[in-house]
């Protein structure tokens, strides 16, 4: 493989260091944070920076703690910390699942969660997850720390509403409520995961004691040019009494929310198929993680 | 504009001068003359560059030089010791788990990273942890017999 084109880089110690570089470099430097997109993309010439700030040094943007009896994930945790830490197994099942199904082994050991939000790749196996957890990302800027929905970041294809000088610093996952469960599935081409999603699709559930749908989420990857909630699936869901018909209406309902493109790994009509099925899938996952039974 | 790297590699401490643009496996194999680790795709995708880092399988392809700052990395030149070779190179060779070898510095070293965590793995966990290196030869079912043979029978 040819040599990487020539750029500043730099380590800054702290996260005003690292904002102040970001607003005053060229507008196409890149943060670093795992490296497995971004150096992906240099080696393919997709993106060419000036300037590449490594988030390595600053402290604090490592790891998994209990907040309010929520999650905070640090920006630089890496997937497979992600995918294998008890508290997120056992209060956000999908974001666990999406962990242990993106890329390879050797890749989740570098990727961080914090850059797969920051990518805002359509396939993002973390973005649905992320959404249907109600996640919120804490950003520092120039102004300082503020708080968004993950699910707001995502403008476009590998892009989000960060100012480039913002840098994530933080997801955090609400406490589970009582009668909520969630999960993640995906189809890829090599089995268990590995490779990228040829779609993918996230459903959280808050179901009550008599059964009844009190919120649900359901997020799609690889069905539209970002992750983004089926907001026509969730609401034949929500508030409606728990039936396996109900289910597959909800799953039907999702592929009508999908929009994918075809491309080289699948069409666009097998990949509204796909929503079908996996949003079923996912749904079924959830109620299993809640521990309620389907009704027939 | 250059780096300084302080980094073990195969129990050696070593002070590295290098260009940022680098990845740490062009840092092992250009400068460090370590060429048992080999590019593959360069993207991720094959494994074939998997080297330890802390222990851990990574795709050295993927790692900039400055991210291999302070890290302790196993290739598989550290392996053998006084030219022995290891139990698990031993169960590659007697079960014949190559054709052109070309992933095997990664298989062996992902291979002995799960065995140093736990000494009777199960198997689908193998096949998971090996899942992300590609042998394009299909050498796969002597791979896993290679572990099977290390794991010992009866398990």
């Amino acid at each position: 493989m040819k040599r990487l084109r020539e750029f500043e880089y730099y380590e800054p110690t702290s996260l005003e260091e690292a904002s102040r570089m970001l607003a005053e470099a060229e507008p196409d430097a890149r943060v670093l944070a795992g490296g497995t997109d971004l150096v992906v993309d240099m080696k393919t010439g997709r993106m060419r920076p000036s300037t590449v700030v490594n988030l390595k040094r600053i402290p604090d943007l490592t790891g998994i703690e209990d907040a309010d009896g929520g999650t905070r994930i640090g920006a630089l945790t890496k997937v497979d910390v992600v995918e294998v830490s008890p508290l997120v197994v056992e209060r956000h099942p999908a974001l666990a699942q999406a962990a242990s199904i993106l890329a390879s082994p050797p890749v989740r050991a570098l990727a961080t969660i914090g850059g797969n939000v920051g990518r805002a790749s359509p396939a993002s196996d973390l973005g649905p997850a992320l959404i249907v957890s109600d996640a919120v990302a804490t950003i520092h800027g120039v102004d300082g720390p503020r708080d968004e929905l993950v699910e707001d970041l995502y403008t476009g294809p590998g892009a989000t509403s960060l100012a480039r000088s913002d840098i994530i610093t933080a997801l955090t996952l609400p406490a589970r409520r009582p009668g909520f469960g969630s999960a993640h599935v995906k189809l890829g081409k090599r089995g268990s995961g590995t490779d990228i999603a040829l779609a993918g699709a996230s459903a959280s559930l808050v179901i009550g004691d008599g059964g009844e749908i009190i919120d649900c989420r359901i997020a799609l990857a690889s069905l539209g040019p970002i992750p983004f909630r089926a907001v026509g699936s969730e609401s034949v869901l929500r508030s409606e009494i728990l039936t396996e018909a109900l289910l597959e209406a909800a799953a039907e309902a999702a592929a009508g929310d999908a929009k994918p493109i075809g491309d080289m790994r699948a069409s666009s009509a097998y990949r509204t198929r796909l929503a079908r099925v996996l949003t079923l899938r996912a749904l079924h996952g959830a109620v299993e993680s809640a521990g309620a039974g389907v009704a027939a | 504009m250059m780096i300084d790297l302080d980094v073990t590699i195969n129990g050696v401490h070593r002070h590295i001068t290098t260009d940022p643009r680098l990845t740490l496996l062009e840092v092992l194999r250009e400068q460090v003359l370590l060429t048992g680790t080999k590019e593959g795709c360069g993207v991720g995708e094959c494994g074939t560059c998997v080297v330890l880092a802390d222990g851990k399988p990574v795709t050295s392809c993927l790692i900039l030089a400055g991210d291999a700052d302070g890290v302790t990395i196993e290739t598989v030149e550290g392996l053998a010791t006084d030219g022995v070779l290891t139990e698990m190179q031993q169960a590659f060779v007697k079960t014949g788990a190559f054709q052109c070898g070309f992933c095997t510095p990664a298989m062996v070293l992902t291979a002995t990273a799960i065995f140093r965590e736990n000494d009777n793995p199960d198997i689908e966990d193998v096949k998971k942890a090996l899942g992300g290196i590609l042998c394009r030869c299909g050498a796969y079912p002597k791979i896993l017999e290679a572990v099977i043979e290390v794991k010992g029978e009866g398990t």
